[in-house]
Parts: C-alpha cells; sequence; structure tokens
C-alpha cells in the first residue's frame, strides 16, 4: 500500500497562507528581489567593464593592435563574469531559487551558455589578433609566442574544456547523450574555470597584485565556487547524514511506474512544500553514480516521504529496481512549484501524465476553499492514469472541480488534448472560464507542456500567474 | 516592476561605469604627471629582464657610487656608467644604465623594464635586445620605437637620455 499521508499534518505548516492580502505581499517581496537580482546582474557586467576603464583603459585605444587588444580583454572580463553568473544560477542558492524558481534559474543558466562561450572565443581570437598586429606577426604565428607566457597553456585548456562543455550541451547535441553522460562532461567546466584563473591575475595588468580589482575578482570566485561547495555538496551531505533515508518499500502502480517510500528521521525539518522536489542517489552498485530530480508524490511525514516515478530512461529504470533498505541521499528540497507561489484569488491545475506526481502534494498541502480551484488530469491511456484516484479523492475533500481527458493526442496547437476535445472546440478558457483571475499551474512532459504554455499565453495570462514544471532534464 | 529592474540595472552600471571611468582618468593623469618628476633613487632590485643585458648573469652593478664624476665638461671625453632617471609608464617602470668608454657607448643595460603582467614582461624581453643594439648602433637615443613596445622603447629611450645627460654626451 502506497499511500502513507494523510490531509492532517499539511494545514498546520501553513497558518498565514491563503489569504489574498499575504499573497499579494509574499508576490511584492518576489519581485523586489528578483528586481535586486537583475541590478545585481547587470551591475556586475558593468563592474567588470569598469575595472578596464579604472586601468586606464580608454587612453590605450592609440593604435589598431591595441585596440584590438583592448577589445578582446573587455570581451574576456565580460565572459568571465557571465561564467560565474552561470556558476551562482546552477549552485541552487535558496534565496535565488526561492525568488525566481530553480528552472528559471537553470533557463538563465543555458541563456547565458553561449554568449560567454562566444565573448570567451572573441576573447582568444582577438588578443591573438592584437598582439600580432602589435608585433608584426600573423595571428597563428603569434600563438607560439603567447603560449611562452606563464599561465597561457592553462589558459588555452581552460578555453577548450569551455568549448566541449557548451557544444555537449546544445540542444541537438546534449540529445545524444544519457543525462549521467552529459552531467560527467559538465563537471569539466568546473576545472575549465579554474585553469583560466591563473592568466587572467599574471598576463595582464588590470589585476595587479594587491589592487582592489584583484581581490574583488577573487571575490567573485570564491562567492560562485562557494555556493557550490556550499548548497550542491556540504548542504546535501549533511542532510543525507541527519535523515538516514532507506527504501522502505517500492510499489509499481501502472506498467513502468512506480512509488518508492523512503523511511528516515526528522523528514519534517525539511521544510518541504508540497509540489518541490529533491534530487536523489541512491547507494547501489549500479545507481550511487547519478542522481535524479524526483517530486514528492505525497507531504512527508515525519519518518516517510515518497516518490513516483516513471521509466523515462536508463537511471530511473534502475530505479525502480532498487532493493528494499537501499540507503538514499537527498538534495534539496527544490523548486517554486508551490502554493507560496500563488498570486491570484482562483486556482487551475492542469497534469499530464508522471506530471501527477507533485501536483499530489501540492494538492495535499494547499489551502484551497471550495469551488477555488479547478484541475484538468489528462493521460492519453487508461495506463497513464496513475495517482488519479488519489488527486480525486483529495480534489473531493477540498472541494475542487476536476476534468480528465484520455485519448491519444489531436495535432496541431490544439495538441495538448484529445483529438476528440478538439473537435469539440475545448479550448483553455472553456474548462477555465475564470482563467483571468487563477493562477495556472501546469505540469507534465516538455512538449505537451509548451503547447499549453502557448496557448494561455495567446489568452493572455500575466507572467505571475503562470507555474510550470518541466518534467525533462 | 520589471520597469523598477531596468532602471536599477541602468543607474547601477552606469554609476560603476563612470567611477571606473574616473580612476581611469585620474590613472592616466598621474603617469603624465610622473614623466616629468625626479627620477627617484635606482633600483637596482632583481628586474626580471633576462635577455637585457649583453652580459648574462652579471650582479647588479652598485649604480650610485661609480655614477660619480657629473662635472658637465662637454669637451672632455667621459669614461664609467651612468644611471638614468626612473621612467614610469603604463606598464611599469623603466630605467637604464650605460657604459662609456673614451665618449662612446660601450653597453646599455636594462635595470627595470616594463613588467606589468607577463604579457609586458614578454613584450619587454623582445624589445630590450634590440633597443640596445639599435642604441649602440646610433651612439644616441635617436632610433626608431620599436613596434609593439611603444610604452618600453619611450621609457627606455627617455631613461637612456637622462644617462647620457649625466654622461655629458
Amino acid at each position: 500500500m502506497v499511500g502513507v499521508t494523510g490531509n492532517t499534518m499539511s494545514t498546520a505548516r501553513h497558518p498565514s497562507s491563503g489569504g489574498a492580502h499575504d499573497r499579494a505581499h509574499d508576490y511584492r517581496r518576489r519581485l523586489r528581489r528578483s528586481d535586486m537580482l537583475v541590478t545585481l546582474f547587470w551591475a556586475s557586467l558593468a563592474a567588470a567593464v569598469a575595472m578596464f576603464l579604472a586601468y586606464g583603459g580608454t587612453a590605450r585605444f592609440t593604435s589598431l593592435g591595441d585596440s584590438v587588444t583592448n577589445i578582446g580583454i573587455i570581451a574576456g572580463l565580460v565572459g568571465t563574469d557571465l561564467i560565474l553568473v552561470m556558476i551562482v544560477l546552477a549552485a541552487r542558492i535558496p534565496f535565488i531559487d526561492s525568488t525566481i524558481g530553480h528552472d528559471r534559474a537553470i533557463a538563465v543558466h543555458r541563456a547565458l551558455g553561449k554568449p560567454a562561450l562566444y565573448l570567451l572565443l572573441a576573447h582568444a581570437v582577438l588578443l591573438v589578433t592584437g598582439y600580432g598586429i602589435s608585433s608584426g606577426y600573423n595571428p597563428v604565428a603569434e600563438i607560439g609566442p603567447l603560449l611562452a607566457i606563464p599561465d597561457m597553456p592553462l589558459a588555452f585548456v581552460g578555453l577548450g574544456l569551455l568549448i566541449i562543455v557548451v557544444v555537449t550541451s546544445l540542444v541537438a547535441v546534449r540529445r545524444k547523450f544519457s543525462y549521467e553522460g552529459w552531467h560527467l562532461v559538465h563537471l569539466l567546466s568546473y576545472i575549465a574555470v579554474l585553469v583560466a584563473v591563473p592568466h587572467q591575475l599574471s598576463v595582464g595588468g588590470i589585476f595587479a597584485g594587491g589592487s582592489v580589482e584583484r581581490a574583488y575578482w577573487i571575490t567573485l570566485y570564491v562567492l560562485a565556487f562557494g555556493s557550490i561547495g556550499t548548497f550542491r555538496f556540504a548542504e546535501p551531505l549533511l542532510s543525507s547524514i541527519r535523515h538516514r533515508l532507506r527504501v522502505r518499500s517500492v510499489d509499481q502502480i501502472a506498467p513502468g511506474v512506480v512509488s518508492i517510500t523512503l523511511s528516515g528521521r526528522r523528514l519534517r525539518s525539511l521544510h518541504s512544500a508540497g509540489g518541490q522536489f529533491f534530487v536523489w542517489r541512491f547507494w547501489t552498485g549500479r545507481t550511487w553514480w547519478h542522481s535524479h530530480p524526483i517530486s514528492l508524490s505525497s507531504v512527508p511525514t515525519d519518518d516517510t516521504a515518497r516518490i513516483t516515478v516513471r521509466d523515462l530512461g536508463n537511471g530511473s529504470n534502475a530505479i525502480s529496481r532498487v532493493p528494499v533498505g537501499t540507503r538514499v541521499w537527498l538534495e534539496g528540497p527544490y523548486g517554486v512549484f508551490t502554493d507560496a507561489g500563488r498570486t491570484a484569488p482562483k486556482l487551475a491545475v492542469m497534469v499530464a501524465g508522471i506530471g501527477i506526481t507533485p501536483v499530489r502534494a501540492f494538492l495535499e498541502d494547499s489551502n484551497i476553499r471550495p469551488g477555488e480551484a479547478t484541475i484538468l488530469l489528462r493521460a492519453s491511456s487508461q495506463d497513464e492514469t496513475y495517482l488519479w484516484d488519489e488527486v480525486l479523492t483529495l480534489a473531493k475533500s477540498k472541494g475542487a472541480t476536476v476534468y480528465i481527458m484520455v485519448g491519444k493526442r489531436s495535432t496541431g496547437p490544439r495538441g495538448w488534448m484529445p483529438a476528440s476535445d478538439a473537435e469539440r472546440g475545448v479550448t483553455l478558457r472553456s474548462i477555465f472560464p475564470d482563467l483571468d483571475d487563477s493562477d495556472l499551474y501546469i505540469c507534465g512532459p516538455t512538449a505537451w507542456l509548451d503547447l499549453v504554455e502557448a496557448e494561455a499565453r495567446a489568452d493572455g495570462l500575466p507572467e505571475h500567474q503562470l507555474h510550470m514544471e518541466r518534467f525533462d532534464w | 516592476m520589471r520597469v523598477r529592474a531596468v532602471l536599477g540595472s541602468v543607474f547601477a552600471s552606469a554609476a560603476i561605469l563612470a567611477i571606473g571611468w574616473q580612476f581611469g582618468s585620474a590613472t592616466a593623469a598621474s603617469l603624465q604627471g610622473a614623466d616629468a618628476g625626479p627620477a627617484s633613487t635606482p633600483t637596482p632590485g632583481p628586474s626580471s629582464t633576462p635577455g637585457s643585458s649583453s652580459t648574462p648573469g652579471s650582479s647588479p652593478i652598485p649604480a650610485p657610487g661609480t655614477s660619480s664624476a657629473p662635472s658637465p665638461s662637454p669637451s672632455a671625453p667621459q669614461s664609467g656608467t651612468f644611471t638614468g632617471a626612473v621612467e614610469s609608464t603604463r606598464y611599469g617602470n623603466v630605467q637604464v644604465q650605460i657604459t662609456v668608454a673614451n665618449g662612446a657607448i660601450t653597453d646599455v643595460k636594462a635595470l627595470q623594464l616594463t613588467d606589468d603582467g607577463g604579457r609586458s614582461v614578454q613584450i619587454s624581453n623582445r624589445a630590450a635586445p634590440i633597443l640596445r643594439s639599435e642604441v649602440l648602433k646610433a651612439q644616441s637615443a635617436h632610433v626608431s620605437s620599436v613596434s609593439g613596445a611603444t610604452y618600453t622603447t619611450d621609457g627606455y629611450l627617455s631613461s637612456l637620455q637622462s644617462a647620457l645627460d649625466k654622461a655629458g654626451l
């Protein structure tokens, strides 16, 4: 039996949530923090350029060679700043996570990858060219003398590694890798970033020993790698040791879908809200080396937690076969697919496939009044209706309306619904008449979710009323 | 609310850039001032300039002692070593010392060369031997600049000229 949690725990944990006033207040606070983060980002880029200016930059555009070199230096400074921002965004710092959400942080992280690489490639090309013009060599011949400068060979190694990391992360290339393989390659980025540090400090004069610029630059590195070390390594390790999670049972609830119940201690002190996810690591010989983001499928009690996994890849396939008693490490909780993210008086929830898991926990944790919430459950066949019974029970007890859609998908922009419903002219608005006054929570496979999101945006739903959790990596 | 983020970013960035610009201008101005300033005491410290001297491994010469005989009598041919002024450049200080025998420059030694970062050291190491041989050939500070080493050349020749003045050449 998999359903181990009751509804009674959840309401006590959010004594103040649900009120419209608190909701607006929380929303304004998140916006303030978000604006501050955006400002900090641009300020850090400006600081990178300002350090060049403070070094007497403008006086140095006197010859062609110097001008090319100087533009290259600026490109390097800004590109490196972007790289450090990317590290901070990937560090899962709670402040950033709770402000803009882990998924948006990762989206920004991804969006910065190519610009950062282009800037650093430009840095290399422009400096080789600029130096070449100054000393009368062609750029290729300049590479030899450049490599003779101490710390420069390492910098070239760093650039090479960075190219590998970014290229393997391009969507088209990434699909060819398993998540684990891609992740291992991605870890090279730490090395790529670190081996580039010596040449920054020694080759140019901007970060001369004892200068404020040098102190600032090193501080940025300490902050970025300190965040990674703290929130990606130290904190999860301590949390895993403290909570002593082990697999208690593995139950198949549908073809290819298992619910894993974990036993541990003091789980309530994790303060996970319904709809959040953890990154799990199962310590068996086959699975210990990779970890997986999986949502809780119910609100944990103090000594049990439950996750539900679908066999999406080799990794989770192996996870569905872990033996009872396996030691489990966790990282989290992550994600803003929670009640705390709400900004509107009504609630609209759309779920497809394995996306049911966070929604199941979210509903359990949510303080909804009767008539406040409308839920749409979507599956392509009866095999995919796992956990629906639990959601229906929860919806009934909380007075929420539930619609279900089962059947093969339609084509085109209506592809998120079954063909029969598309023919009847069903739309997002016909399912959720109060859409404008609703927070829309969408959870499911990326392709499906993209279609729903497109329709919601076309309907003019504001950004802050859209809450999404994509099930991919 | 997005407007606030945009405005905050614009103003914060502009302020930071303006501060950087100010510091840069101040640095440039102070360097220009330093060019005209008096030569500080020679610092024959270990300037990282391998290859700048034709006598590798020679220990730093106690410059102040030997650069005596300052009486400028233009007619009499001079002999001895003369240390030039320290010239500040954007990429570090430059100072040269010349050896004169019977009114002819027989050697130029760089006591300090531009060394602000590895790239700067590399440029100095490339430029110094060229400048030295040019100076020995021309027997004056009137030699053409080494391309790609403008700051080093300017500092080198200025310091050289002050040494030549001391030598009365």
